[in-house]
C-alpha cells in the first residue's frame, strides 16, 4: 500500500481525525442513554426507594436489599419464612411461603419478586439470593489478618518440628 | 425449606460445556485452516 | 506499525507461532481448571459452585476482548488502511462469539445454584446478551462482504460502533442494581481470597494463549483462500490471453 508515500499522509490524519470526532459523539451518546436509564435498568429497588415513594400495594416490583441479621424466623406451618430487607437507610419486613435458595442466609443479599401489601409488608412470590464480591474459602471466614497470620506461623513452626 | 441440589453435577456441566466448546473451537480452526493452505498449494502447483 | 503489512513476513511469524500458543494455552488452561476442581477449597457461601469461577470469568474475559480487538482492528483498518487489520477483524470475531456465548451458558448454569434461577433480565447480564447478538450480526456482515469481494468498511464501521457496549457491560453492575454482583477485581485490589484468585489468573492467561492461537490459526486459513483466490484468478486471465 502508498501508505509511506507524501500523498498518503494527509488523508490518514483526516481520517484518524473523522474516526475521533464519530467515537467522540458515539460515547456520548452511550453515556447519555445509560444515564437516562439509571433508574429504569436497575433490577430492583432497595428499601430507601420503597420509603422515599411507597409502590402502590398489588403493584409487582422488586426488592433487594440485605437480609438483616437476627431477623429470619419461620412460621408453624415450615414453609413461610419473614425476614426483613434493608440497606442501612431503611427496612421492609417480607413473607415468603416457598423454597428458599441455598445462598439465602442473614447479612448477605436478597431479591425478593412480589408486591407491597396493604400493611407495609412485602410478600414475596419469588426469592433469589444475591452474592456478594468476596471469594473466601470457608475455614478462613472470620479470621482477621492477625489470627491468620498467627496460624500460618503454627503451620510453619509445626512443618519445622 | 432449603433448596438442597447437587452442587457439583452443575460445576461438571459448566467445565464441561466449556471445555467441549474450546475443543470444537480450536479444532474447527485448525481444519479449516489446513484445507485452506492445502488449496493454495495446489493452485501453485497447477 | 507497518511492519506486519507484509502477509508474508507475517506469515513467517504466524507459521512459528501458531502451535506454542495452542498447546501451552491449552495446557494452561485445562491445568488450572483441573487444579480449580481438585485442589481448592470450597467457597464459604458458594460451596463447590465457585469453580465455576475457573471457566466463566475468562470466557467472560475474552467474549468482550474480542470484541475489543475488532475494534482496535477496525480503527486501524479505517484510520491507518492497514491490511491484516481487515484479517484480525475477520478472525476474533468467532471465538469471541463462541466465549461470549460460553460465558452466559456457564453463567446460567452458575446461577441456577446460587442465585435459584438460570436467567433474569438485568443490566449484566442482558448487555452480555447483546454483544453476542453483535457479534452474530458482526460475522454476517463481514463474512457476506468477504464472499462478494466488497470492501470491509462497513464491518470495520460495525465493530468501532458495536465497542461502545464494552464499557456498558463493564459499568453495568456499577450504575444499575443488579443480580450479578460487583466486580472483584478491581485497579489492583481482589476481593478475591489468593486460593482461587490463582488458578483463576492462570485459566484466564491459558485461555487467552488459546485465543491467540485460534485467532492466528483463522488469519492463515482467511490468508490462504485469498491467496489461493488471487492465483486461480490471474491463471484464468492468462488463460485467456493464451486463446486470444
Amino acid at each position: 500500500m502508498n501508505a509511506k508515500t507524501d500523498r498518503g499522509l494527509k488523508p490518514k490524519h483526516q481520517r484518524l481525525v473523522l474516526v475521533i470526532v464519530a467515537l467522540v459523539a458515539l460515547v456520548g451518546a452511550g453515556l447519555l442513554a445509560a444515564y437516562a436509564l439509571r433508574n429504569q435498568a436497575s433490577y430492583f429497588y432497595v428499601p430507601a426507594d420503597i420509603a422515599a415513594s411507597p409502590p402502590a400495594p398489588g403493584q409487582a416490583i422488586r426488592l433487594g436489599g440485605m437480609v438483616e441479621n437476627g431477623s429470619i424466623t419461620t412460621a408453624a406451618d415450615g414453609v413461610t419464612v419473614e425476614f426483613v430487607v434493608q440497606d442501612g437507610v431503611a427496612r421492609v419486613p417480607v413473607t415468603y411461603a416457598g423454597i428458599v435458595p441455598a445462598l439465602f442466609v442473614e447479612g448477605s443479599g436478597v431479591v425478593a419478586e412480589g408486591s407491597m401489601g396493604a400493611d407495609g409488608t412485602f410478600v414475596a412470590d419469588n426469592l433469589l439470593a444475591k452474592h456478594d464480591e468476596n471469594y473466601m474459602p470457608r475455614e478462613l471466614e472470620g479470621m482477621s489478618t492477625a489470627e491468620l497470620r498467627e496460624e500460618l506461623q503454627e503451620s510453619v513452626a509445626g512443618a519445622g518440628e | 425449606m432449603r433448596e438442597a441440589l447437587d452442587q457439583w453435577l452443575f460445576v461438571y456441566a459448566a467445565v464441561g460445556v466449556t471445555l467441549v466448546g474450546t475443543l470444537v473451537l480450536v479444532a474447527s480452526s485448525l481444519l479449516a485452516m489446513r484445507r485452506a493452505e492445502k488449496r493454495r498449494e495446489e493452485s501453485r502447483r497447477k | 506499525m507497518h511492519g506486519f503489512a507484509n502477509p508474508a513476513r507475517f506469515l513467517r511469524i504466524a507459521k512459528w507461532l501458531t502451535a506454542p500458543l495452542l498447546v501451552s494455552g491449552l495446557l494452561l488452561s485445562f491445568g488450572a481448571v483441573a487444579w480449580g476442581l481438585t485442589q481448592v477449597p470450597p467457597d464459604r457461601l458458594m460451596g463447590d459452585t465457585v469453580r465455576i469461577l475457573f471457566v466463566h470469568v475468562p470466557a467472560a474475559w475474552l467474549g468482550m476482548g474480542g470484541w475489543s480487538a475488532i475494534a482496535i482492528a477496525s480503527l486501524m483498518e479505517l484510520v491507518w488502511r492497514h491490511p491484516l487489520a481487515a484479517i484480525a477483524a475477520r478472525a476474533a470475531a468467532v471465538p469471541g462469539a463462541a466465549f461470549t456465548a460460553l460465558c452466559l451458558i456457564t453463567g446460567s448454569i452458575w446461577g441456577r445454584p446460587t442465585w435459584g434461577t438460570w436467567w433474569v433480565w438485568d443490566g449484566r447480564l442482558t448487555s452480555m446478551l447483546v454483544l453476542l447478538f453483535l457479534y452474530f450480526g458482526y460475522i454476517a456482515l463481514s463474512s457476506s462482504l468477504a464472499r462478494e469481494g466488497q470492501s470491509s468498511r462497513i464491518a470495520a464501521i460495525f465493530g468501532l460502533v458495536g465497542a461502545i457496549n464494552i464499557p456498558i457491560i463493564n459499568r453495568s453492575v456499577v450504575w444499575w442494581n443488579s443480580l450479578h454482583q460487583p466486580p472483584s477485581i478491581t485497579m489492583g485490589e481482589s476481593s478475591i481470597d489468593p486460593v482461587f484468585l490463582w488458578p483463576l489468573l492462570i485459566a484466564t492467561l491459558g485461555f487467552s494463549l488459546l485465543f491467540g492461537g485460534v485467532v492466528l490459526t483463522r488469519m492463515r486459513a482467511i490468508l490462504a483462500d485469498m491467496q489461493a483466490e488471487a492465483r486461480l484468478r490471474r491463471k484464468a486471465l492468462q488463460a485467456e490471453d493464451i486463446v486470444r
